[in-house]
């Protein structure tokens, strides 16, 4: 063994310079190449950062303008505008105000309660799976199942029910008028049925480190279930519990089919205000969007950076093991 | 005797029944959310009805709707098509996310700045990606000023409508997608490089393998779970492309972008055929669970034989 060590050592001592510019010229095209693709990635941000300062005549200008030359923060005023009562007075189609501080609060509550609710019968299901294999053997894999089916299989038949049936049925059983279609209370079911897989396997991954003994101790020494539970395995998986939050929370904010299809008019979450404003008739708004987008994405981009570290490990789904 | 709420919580502290809560729980949701507006899609979709009249005037018709769904051009068009797009869009994340990532592997210098730039695309909402893009490709967009010069050397109007062409819309969905989801492709196998024994690469160096061969022999092999993990998560995912087309073409021009979650909402949404669209999600749902059910069995068995390869 020595012997082959000791010869491969003196052949890259021959090797020498070449080998050393060869070296130095594959670490460049290695940087070249991911230097490129950077740009690639970041290009379309700026741009949409870009535009979102720019004056109307240059949203759409040739040749582009890739700095706003009339640099202006009019349409972020324009969707953050307050005055209600200027709202009746018709205006030129591209200076129509749209707030965006219903949608902003529609998307934080249906964001935050859902992924709140999700995350707590999650944890609590994912740890019951890891220590008492409720469901069975394959049950974790049944429940992904829910996750890779399309949501407009979904859509169809929540707007159905939502529209139809539970009208119907809260009117002949219980006589009162009960209304899912276009309530944050519908978006929110639906959103913590479509996370919850999701929770259920980082979770999964978190609470299977938590070694058993340490609960097995605690029980022993006589500590109830739920003070085993709070007190000794919720302190341990906390760290992950706040990323799965951060990460449901992302998925939902970026919901975009279903807010389209299980609301309207009153419910608008930020996807769909950004895509309302994609109708020719007003005459594309671009500035506006382009505003509203750099704020739905700004976020959600530092919220991602945080977690990023264990979403790498998240996603590894066991090619990583320890 | 004990006040009741005691006793419930004793009852529920036992294990047998505690170990259930949770599990009850969630399975109620499931049912109240998904299992019974899947069994009214079901019964709607034997029902000949559209939303333009009351639902109590719809009549039970048969087999009429999935006839209608099977026989119709423009819903096997629209599947076809999705399956196109995915199909391009996943070769291309695959690829380019493979090389991203063993690049980023090797690299030492900048390394954690890379990694955090190139996840970014993955937490952009994909609204504003199709709008990004969007702004890209309009005919007075950076892109037309990029080609300017080589498309007036051929006396071309540098100012091309790329969204009113059927090929070059399709295309810029699929590179859109490609943009987004390339940093899911780069995550898994990124991972997948991090995990690699190293103690098995060196012994392959030290016997004297090529680089290549090292590559091809050792690396490519045991990379094989990352891979199959990549394909199988991105086909699910990019099956269900909408977001991106409403943005940036709106199924347009004609019908050339349509997938099938565009086509489906559209009969429904637009065209109030509800029935019909019951009828179609039952197909698609079948279709759907078919791939399903085979995605989950490659990735099952990939991690059983990851298991039994490095042990418990």
């Amino acid at each position: 063994m020595t012997a082959v060590l000791e010869a491969s050592r003196r052949q890259t001592a021959a090797a020498g310079a070449r080998n050393v510019r060869r070296q130095r010229l594959r670490v460049a095209v290695r940087h070249a190449i991911l230097i490129g693709w950077t740009i690639v990635i970041l290009f379309p941000i700026y741009w949409m950062i870009a535009t979102s300062f720019k004056e109307k005549h240059e949203w759409v200008a040739w040749p582009p303008h890739w700095l706003p030359h009339d640099f202006t923060i009019k349409n972020y005023t324009q969707i953050f505008v307050f005055d209600v009562a200027e709202k009746g007075v018709a205006r030129e189609a591209t200076e129509q105000p749209f707030n965006v501080w219903g949608p902003l609060a529609d998307s934080l509550l249906i964001c935050i309660v859902s992924a709140l609710v999700a995350l707590l019968l999650g944890t609590f299901l994912a740890y019951t799976i890891s220590r008492f294999n409720v469901g069975g053997k394959h049950f974790r894999h049944a429940i992904l199942m829910i996750r890779m089916v399309p949501p407009i299989v979904i859509a169809i038949p929540l707007l159905m029910y939502y529209a139809i049936m539970i009208p119907l049925a809260a009117e002949t059983v219980l006589g009162t008028r009960l209304i899912l279609f276009d309530t944050r209370v519908g978006v929110s079911l639906i959103y913590i049925a479509t996370t919850l897989p999701f929770v259920i396997w980082m979770m999964l991954t978190f609470i299977e480190e938590v070694p058993y003994t340490l609960e097995h101790a605690a029980r022993m020494m006589g500590a109830g279930r739920i003070y085993t539970l709070r007190r000794v395995v919720l302190p341990l998986v906390a760290s992950g519990m706040v990323v799965t939050f951060l990460f449901v929370f992302i998925l939902n904010w970026a919901e975009f089919l279903l807010a389209l299809t299980l609301t309207h008019p009153d419910v608008v979450t930020l996807p769909v205000l950004l895509n309302k404003f994609q109708s020719a008739s007003e005459g594309r708004l671009f500035g506006p969007q382009a505003a509203i987008g750099t704020i739905i994405t700004i976020p959600v981009v530092i919220l991602g950076i945080l977690i990023q570290k264990h979403l790498i490990k998240g996603f590894s789904f066991g090619t990583i093991r320890k | 005797m004990r006040p009741p709420w005691r006793r419930l919580g004793a009852w529920l502290a036992q294990e047998r029944v505690f170990r259930l809560i949770p599990f009850v729980a969630v399975e109620t949701i499931f049912v109240l959310v998904i299992i019974i507006p899947f069994l009214l899609t079901v019964y709607i979709s034997f029902l000949k009805w559209r939303a333009n009249r009351p639902f109590e005037q719809a009549y039970l018709s048969g087999f009429e709707n999935y006839q209608q769904v099977l026989t119709d051009p423009g819903f096997w068009a629209a599947l076809g098509r999705t399956f196109y797009f995915a199909g391009a869009a996943v070769a291309l994340e695959l690829v380019i996310g493979f090389v991203l990532a063993m690049l980023v592997a090797r690299t030492v210098r900048g390394r954690g700045l890379y990694i955090t730039i190139l996840l970014v695309p993955m937490m952009i909402v994909p609204v504003v990606v199709g709008y990004n893009f969007t702004m890209i490709y309009i005919d007075s967009g950076p892109l037309n000023q990029l080609l300017a010069p080589f498309l007036e050397a051929f006396g071309i109007d540098p100012r091309v409508r790329w969204l009113s062409d059927p090929i070059a819309a399709q295309w810029a969905v699929i590179l859109a997608d490609v943009w987004q989801w390339t940093s899911l492709t780069f995550l898994i196998f990124l991972s997948g490089f991090s995990a690699l024994p190293k103690q098995l690469i060196n012994a392959a160096r030290v016997m004297g393998a090529t680089a290549w061969q090292i590559f091809w022999r050792v690396e490519l092999p045991l990379l094989r779970p990352a891979i199959v993990i990549a394909v199988v998560i991105r086909s699910m995912e990019a099956l269900k492309i909408f977001d991106p087309v409403v943005l940036l073409t709106a199924g347009g021009p004609g019908t050339s972008t349509q997938s099938i979650a565009f086509y489906l909402w559209e009969q429904v949404w637009v065209f109030n055929k509800f029935s019909f669209g019951a009828a179609a999600s039952i197909v698609l749902l079948v279709i759907f669970a078919t791939l399903i059910f085979f995605g989950i069995y490659l990735l099952v068995r990939q991690s059983a034989t990851v298991a039994r390869r490095i042990g418990p």
